[in-house]
């Protein structure tokens, strides 16, 4: 409440008091700053508490919050209870299918689209902006329905596919970066006899490496998070970890057991966490690029 | 035989671009065309006695009370969303831009969520949110609030909302980097002509940000009339998520569509859902373009003003 009504109260002040209520506001505001973090932190931390608890402490009433043993057991169970090293390898691979395709595929799109000019480039790329307004999942299902009826179901190639054809968000991302290149590198290039290819390879792409680190961490994280497309195209035997911490950590009676499918969720998790600490900057640059120029 | 030199050979800039236009058709034009024909079908999605049914699968859903209330409630859902994202992204923002201690800390505590894996995300909250264990309930439970089911019909709703905007990181960053590119001695100067902050965020700051404000209307209303994953997974039932478990309050569009194909096998008349929707969403998207000229700001020729400033 008090959030709401200082201003209010600031704008009838006289102006000389400003520094005044400069000094005072910090606490309110971290106040606030706190109760934020508990509402984005506490997820994650009683997901962990969860995930060391015995299914009795985590049923208990009234609630226990900490467990009393770590039951390191939960993430044994986890690992074992299905084929979850299995599973998290056919995320890994296909994750990193769809990257690497993706990213050098986009790369090249956007290169294309910053550096080079032919007729209709424009009317293309207001093809490609407004690509980015069709919601993905009206295409995922008719996809569905004619791979389903090609043999694509329940391969990998959509992800081959779908890395290939670029995505636009990132070749906007590309474009973006190549066409601040100065102009005098490519002429240089021409004058030394490099070809269009030659001068992509050899001098803009590595130019580009945060690009290209930006995009291929993103498209990881994306696919390694993706559920519907995995949960649409492949059976339960070939899908990825994401499908699968949701199908199997069952009891006999068919009710998933929280306790391990938290440890199984952290765990599934942690690629993601330990992406994001390291990189994070990589991600906040992508955001930026998306906002600042769309 | 020798040919002219050109600079820009027509034929690089195609093979260039030519992955994403090969992608384009079959990725996207083909199956689009595609689920069109079979929208004007009664395919169940695999047997072979298919027939043509013209538009009867279009002219059904425009008799479909359970496809409309879907509508409705995603149209609800969005315009609730949409504005507490909006706002709440920028509120983070505003308060990651002031001068804090760790505020690096802060801006990652804030941002982490939006990473997230759905699955993982859902697992979490359905953690939170159980009606015995969660410790939403305990800590309600402290003030005498009874415990309360947040994933049955009607709480479901909101608790879709909260987890929705708990992700609401990812706009805070572009919303920082918006209000970092809005000059200080424009702010400034509206503090020593006696406007109070609020008077500034509105008239000042707010204006300045607003293609991005608007860019993040636009991102945010097609993600939310889109929504699917979220809903089929935040429910109380286990395995294997399904759009028959997805309580009343959560069926989305997408939620009925998805129910369309796999539950009922019918594809023909899922795919009429997808174009109408598609019709929809491309309808809503024209209106707020067109919207846009009367509130988003265009700065036209920041250099020209700051020159003319200085003279």
């Amino acid at each position: 409440m008090t959030v709401t009504t200082r201003p209010r109260a600031q704008r009838a002040a006289p102006p000389t008091s400003h520094t005044a209520k400069n000094r005072r506001r910090p606490a309110t505001v971290y106040i606030l700053i706190l109760a934020l973090s508990i509402f984005f932190v506490g997820p994650f931390l009683w997901l962990v508490l969860a995930a060391l608890k015995t299914p009795a402490e985590w049923a208990s009433l009234p609630i226990s919050v900490l467990p009393e043993h770590a039951q390191w057991s939960n993430f044994v169970a986890a690992l074992t209870d299905m084929n979850f090293l299995g599973y998290a390898g056919n995320s890994m691979i296909l994750a990193t299918i769809y990257s690497v395709l993706v990213t050098l595929s986009s790369a090249a799109v956007g290169f294309g689209f910053a550096r080079l000019t032919a007729p209709g480039k424009k009317a293309l790329f207001v093809v490609i902006l407004s690509t980015m307004m069709i919601p993905q999942i009206l295409t995922l299902l008719p996809t569905y329905v004619l791979f389903s009826r090609i043999g694509m179901v329940n391969t990998y190639w959509p992800w081959v596919l779908w890395g290939l054809a670029a995505s636009p968000y990132l070749v906007f991302l590309f474009r973006q970066f190549f066409a601040a290149i100065p102009r005098e590198l490519e002429d240089a290039a021409i004058i030394d006899g490099a070809g269009w290819l030659r001068m992509f390879f050899t001098i803009f792409l590595p130019l580009s490496r945060p690009v290209l680190i930006t995009s291929f961490l993103l498209s990881f994280t994306g696919t390694w998070g993706d559920y519907i497309a995995p949960a649409l195209f492949l059976d339960l035997d070939r899908t990825t970890l994401a499908v699968a911490i949701t199908a199997w950590y069952q009891d006999p009676h068919g009710n998933v057991i929280p306790t391990v499918q938290a440890a199984g969720a952290v765990m599934y998790i942690i690629p993601v966490l330990l992406i994001f600490f390291f990189t994070q900057r990589y991600f906040i640059r992508s955001a930026v690029g998306s906002g600042v120029k769309g | 035989m020798a040919r002219k030199w050109t600079r820009y050979p027509k034929k690089t800039f195609y093979a260039f671009i030519g992955p994403w236009a090969i992608g384009f058709v079959l990725l996207t034009a083909v199956p689009m065309l595609y689920g069109f024909l079979v929208s004007l079908t009664n395919f169940d999605g695999s047997s072979p006695r298919w027939k043509w049914v013209g538009l009867r699968n279009y002219l059904e859903l425009f008799n479909d009370g359970d496809a409309w209330a879907a509508l409705g409630r995603t149209m609800a859902f969005t315009a609730i969303v949409v504005p507490l994202s909006v706002a709440g992204s920028l509120g983070l923002a505003l308060i990651i831009n002031r001068r804090l201690r760790a505020v690096g800390l802060w801006r990652t505590v804030f941002f982490l969520p939006s990473v997230v894996p759905v699955v993982a995300m859902a697992i979490m909250w359905k953690l939170v949110f159980n009606k015995d264990a969660g410790i939403l309930n305990a800590v309600l439970g402290v003030v005498g609030i009874g415990p309360i089911d947040w994933l049955v019909d009607p709480t479901v709703f909101y608790s879709l909302i909260t987890v929705m905007l708990w992700g609401l990181g990812g706009g805070m960053v572009i919303m920082l980097a918006a209000l970092q590119g809005v000059p200080v001695e424009l702010e400034e100067a509206a503090v020593v002509d006696g406007a109070g902050r609020w008077t500034v965020l509105r008239h000042v700051t707010v204006p300045m940000i607003s293609p991005i404000l608007f860019f993040q209307v636009i991102t945010m209303v097609i993600g939310s009339l889109q929504i699917f994953v979220q809903p089929l997974l935040l429910t109380n039932s286990s395995g294997i998520a399904g759009a028959g478990t997805v309580p009343e309050s959560n069926r989305m569009y997408m939620v009925q569509v998805y129910q369309e194909f796999f539950l009922s096998n019918r594809f023909g008349y899922g795919s009429a859902m997808l174009w109408i929707f598609f019709i929809i969403i491309l309808g809503l998207t024209m209106v707020l373009l067109r919207s846009s000229r009367s509130w988003v700001h265009y700065e036209v020729d920041t250099d020209a003003e700051r020159e003319g400033a200085t003279k």
